[in-house]
């Protein structure tokens, strides 16, 4: 089986739940308590996935930026050499969906070759303080080109579906 | 072995560790502190050791290659063993290894530096900031959902006071043609009436004389409420003001065999008032003064001249039931009634006092009270002085 590793860029705003996914992603655990990230921390999963004739040990390097403003002159560098980004947004923050536009514009300036894209939409379990619609999500979405998953890094919903179908895009299929 | 020990003293206290590497990237030496370069890192690989660098193989080869004088990657998160997080700056610079001293580098020195100290205060200060901005935005909307609320709860303050005008305006148009026939049943003019119904015709025109001082007050309410009342200061006489008012309630004053003495000094300066709206004020204040005291007792009414605050207060003093000390902070606003309010036998709707105290203040005078039960009341209420 062909061993490929890619490198991935978490990016979103601050508290939308970058690091949550990454720990449900990796660990399968959630924490509910809020930690801000500084820098960044690099994850790994390797995971199993239908390529073009084969199927591929994809390594998935999970970069998990820094969201605060304060990192923005620093993040340029962590984006170098990626393939492409998960960009999260939080349902209850409406402001952190049009950041993602963005973060999109700065990865493609640092990493052109970074042209793989997928949206999360996080914190679907907090139903009651949903504030941003799936209609503003696709057109979000679509403007990216980018799939879009309505994710609870809490519960763990859509967290695998999502990094698997971002496995299968990066290594050509299903993209 | 005292150089490589002292080494390892200077680098430990730095908190820093470094590799020399090859130019296959594989690690030919080691020195430094074990949890930041493991010692057994000997032929391993760059990316084994550090493997936030996959994906900059381009900016490491630029570094190996001399086109760049060094790379570096900061504030890169890691997990100890123990579970906790470390901060490290991740640093490569040319090294030609073997003494080389000339031509392009073969190899690197690979320096793993300790930020874990500035790195928590770093991650502290931007925690707190986080959830400062956080706070503000869920302020920020809850201030916006209260803006929302507060506007639709206005709407509904006009529509009510809309409603209350409208019934107020309806409800008087027929008691003027009940005042009316009534009037022409008490001049007894068709037909003598009996006592029995004189009495009872005047049972008819107290009611409607009640009802009519509530709507009156209802209106007055809406149109202060929504600001629709303007007043016309002029300098009045208020001492002829007073007496004008005691003249209308004299009836009643006689009806209830209460005793009333004016005091006021003859010097009396002007006093700047609206000549509809002051003697409302004073009747209302006079009206609770003659509802609330006993059969028989004394209403005295004072005017001084506060000349240095440029005031004219008049005081309403009965001797009647008294406001308990509780329902005084209450007492101006709207629909209030006082415990004591029907030791008498008073009726009112609580709007007398509460329109008195917006009159009052549209003149920019003041209002307050002085009370005890079972002692009585003084009334206070200033005007400006011309």
């Amino acid at each position: 089986m062909k061993e490929i590793s890619k490198k991935v860029c978490l990016l979103g705003d601050f508290a939308v739940g970058k690091t949550s996914l990454v720990r449900r992603f990796v660990l399968n655990i959630f924490e509910d308590r809020y930690l801000s990230t500084i820098g960044v921390k690099v994850s790994r999963k390797t995971v199993v996935t239908p390529g073009p004739g084969d199927l591929i040990e994809l390594t998935l390097m999970l970069w998990d930026l820094a969201g605060s403003e304060e990192f923005d002159q620093v993040r340029a560098s962590y984006l170098r050499g990626a393939s492409g980004a998960v960009l999260v947004c939080d349902l209850t923050r409406p402001e952190t969906l049009t950041s993602l536009l963005t973060y999109a514009d700065d990865l493609l300036r640092v990493s052109p070759q970074a042209t793989r894209l997928i949206v999360a939409a996080n914190k679907l379990d907090l139903t009651d303080q949903r504030r941003i619609s799936q209609d503003e999500l696709e057109r979000v979405a679509t403007r990216l080109n980018a799939p879009l998953y309505l994710t609870s890094a809490r519960t763990g919903d859509e967290v695998e579906t999502l990094f698997r179908h971002f496995g299968q895009m990066l290594v050509g299929e299903g993209g | 072995m005292v150089d490589a020990s002292l080494s390892q003293t200077i680098l430990a206290d730095r908190h820093l560790a470094y590799a020399l590497l090859d130019a296959r990237l594989r690690v030919v030496a080691v020195q430094g502190p074990a949890d930041l370069l493991p010692p057994d890192s000997l032929g391993r690989s760059l990316f084994d050791l550090a493997p936030e660098l996959i994906g900059l193989e381009p900016d490491i080869e630029a570094v190996l290659a001399g086109q760049r004088p060094r790379f570096t990657l900061d504030w890169v998160n890691r997990e100890t063993p123990s579970g906790e997080t470390i901060y490290v700056h991740l640093i490569l610079l040319p090294f030609h290894l073997n003494g080389a001293a000339n031509g392009q580098p073969n190899g690197l020195i690979h320096l793993v530096e300790d930020v874990t100290a500035s790195g928590l205060l770093q991650q502290a200060l931007t925690q707190h900031r986080n959830e400062l901005r956080l706070l503000r935005d869920r302020l920020a909307q809850q201030n916006s959902q209260l803006a929302a609320a507060n506007a639709e709860l206005r709407q509904l303050d006009e529509l009510k006071s809309r409603f209350v005008s409208i019934a107020a305006h309806e409800l008087r148009s027929p008691l003027t043609a009940i005042t009316g026939y009534l009037e022409l049943l008490t001049d007894e003019q068709s037909d003598p009436l009996t006592a029995e119904q004189r009495e009872y015709l005047h049972i008819i025109e107290r009611g409607i004389t009640r009802l009519l001082t509530i709507i009156n007050n209802l209106l007055d309410l809406t149109r202060i409420e929504a600001g629709r009342i303007e007043l016309a200061l002029r300098p009045y006489n208020l001492a002829e003001m007073v007496a004008w008012v005691v003249e209308e309630l004299r009836p009643t004053l006689v009806e209830r065999g209460l005793k009333l003495t004016i005091q006021a000094p003859p010097d009396l300066p002007p006093t700047l008032c609206d000549v509809a709206r002051a003697p409302q004020i004073l009747s209302n204040l006079l009206s609770n003064a003659i509802k609330y005291s006993y059969p028989g007792g004394e209403i005295e009414i004072r005017l001084s001249h506060r000349a240095q605050e440029g005031f004219v207060q008049v005081a309403v003093a009965d001797q009647g039931v008294g406001i308990p000390l509780a329902d005084q902070p209450n007492l101006f606003t709207r629909f209030y009634r006082a415990s004591t309010a029907s030791h008498t036998g008073a009726t009112g709707a609580g709007l007398g006092l509460y329109i008195s105290r917006l009159l009052v203040e549209l003149h920019g005078g003041q209002l307050w009270l002085d009370s005890e039960v079972g002692r009585g009341s003084t009334f206070y209420v200033t005007f400006h002085s011309s």
